[in-house]
């Protein structure tokens, strides 16, 4: 074997290695369809409230965030959303935020759905979002009466 | 050509060292103090101890369906008060403001001399430069028929800090800290400004 051949065969051998990886691979159907563990998180992260003033119950959200010491950055009520953030504390490098949407459903209830996240990273626990609730439907009483 | 200088005098630098190490030791030992009662995430979402005394101190009853008056007079207080209006929402009520101030403080420059000193200049802890301190105000009724209205008013602040140096480790400025003021005396000054700008007597919950 010359100096060529060798140089070919490398050649080859190499581009083969490289190549390798760019068989595309098959589009998989599944690809956006609902997990499992994520219809369950999603299940934990809404409620439904038996109110038809969707106003109503985002007057109660945003009471609900604020008795929880978070501060509100956000509202649009046409929208039903409402952000808010909060610290950790008495730690105060670790950030709490949460996002709530507020959505009228059918007869004369609405549907209230929250996002939490703790330094960037979703809270997927379903005990802090029962929580929250508690706090909304304490609230939302209070505004009742 | 060596990259590192030979060192004329080790047993001194090596004394310099210990110092800096106990000092720095002792530095984080304090600084880490508070980081031992870590708030878990499961605890977030609940209501704390002091919360409804945050709430009764944060918080005024008016009597006036005038819900939009109340919120402008608010945003009136707040300007009296050297805030800037950055977010309103009327259909909740909702208004969000702030101001940016200085954070100087003389004890803390004493600190930092007092422990540049003793750290026989090793160590050159920051110092609060400037802070911004913002408020969110979130007007509601209170009850059915709108003619009472609560306010409710938080206060908080972000400091940054300045630069230091410990040892040959430079501290880059702008290190943040947050904090919520719970200082009864500034609500009741928000609050005695609101009830003369709309004439009306405010109630404690």
């Amino acid at each position: 074997m010359n100096r060529r051949q060798v140089i070919g065969a490398v050649g080859i051998v190499t581009a083969a290695l490289v190549l390798h990886g760019c068989v595309a691979p098959e589009p998989r159907q599944e690809l956006f369809a609902p997990t499992d563990a994520q219809m369950k998180i999603r299940s934990a992260q809404s409620r439904t409230f038996e109110v038809n003033d969707s106003t109503v119950v985002m007057r109660g959200v945003i009471a609900a965030l604020q008795d929880l010491g978070f501060i509100i950055e956000r509202a649009n009520a046409p929208l039903g959303l409402v952000t808010a953030a909060r610290f950790a504390e008495p730690n105060y490098y670790d950030v709490l935020g949460v996002t709530v949407t507020v959505r009228p459903q059918e007869a004369g209830k609405t549907m209230i759905r929250a996002n939490a996240i703790y330094n960037s990273k979703p809270i997927e626990d379903p005990k802090v979002y029962q929580n929250f609730f508690a706090a909304v439907e304490r609230s939302l009483f209070l505004v009742k009466d | 050509m060596p990259t590192t200088r030979p060192n004329s005098k080790p047993p001194r630098q090596k004394l310099g060292g210990g110092w800096v190490a106990l000092i720095l030791t002792l530095a984080c030992g304090m600084c880490l103090g508070g980081c031992a009662e870590r708030t878990q995430p499961t605890q977030f979402f609940e209501l704390s101890p002091e919360s409804s005394a945050n709430r009764a101190m944060q918080t005024r009853l008016f009597e006036t369906g005038a819900e939009n008056e109340l919120l402008s007079a608010s945003a009136a207080s707040l300007q009296d008060l050297g805030f800037q209006i950055e977010e309103s929402v009327r259909e909740v009520g909702l208004l969000r403001a702030a101001k940016e101030r200085s954070a100087r403080e003389y004890g803390q420059y004493r600190n930092r001399f007092l422990i540049w000193l003793v750290s026989l200049g090793h160590l050159v802890i920051p110092v609060d430069l400037h802070q911004k301190i913002a408020a969110t105000i979130v007007i509601r009724p209170a009850s059915q028929d709108h003619a009472r209205q609560e306010v409710r008013i938080i206060f908080y602040r972000v400091i940054w800090k300045g630069d230091g140096q410990a040892d040959r480790n430079y501290i880059p400025p702008g290190e943040q800290k947050m904090e919520m003021i719970r200082d009864p005396e500034i609500y009741q000054q928000f609050f005695a400004k609101l009830s003369k700008a709309v004439f009306l007597e405010p109630h404690s919950i």
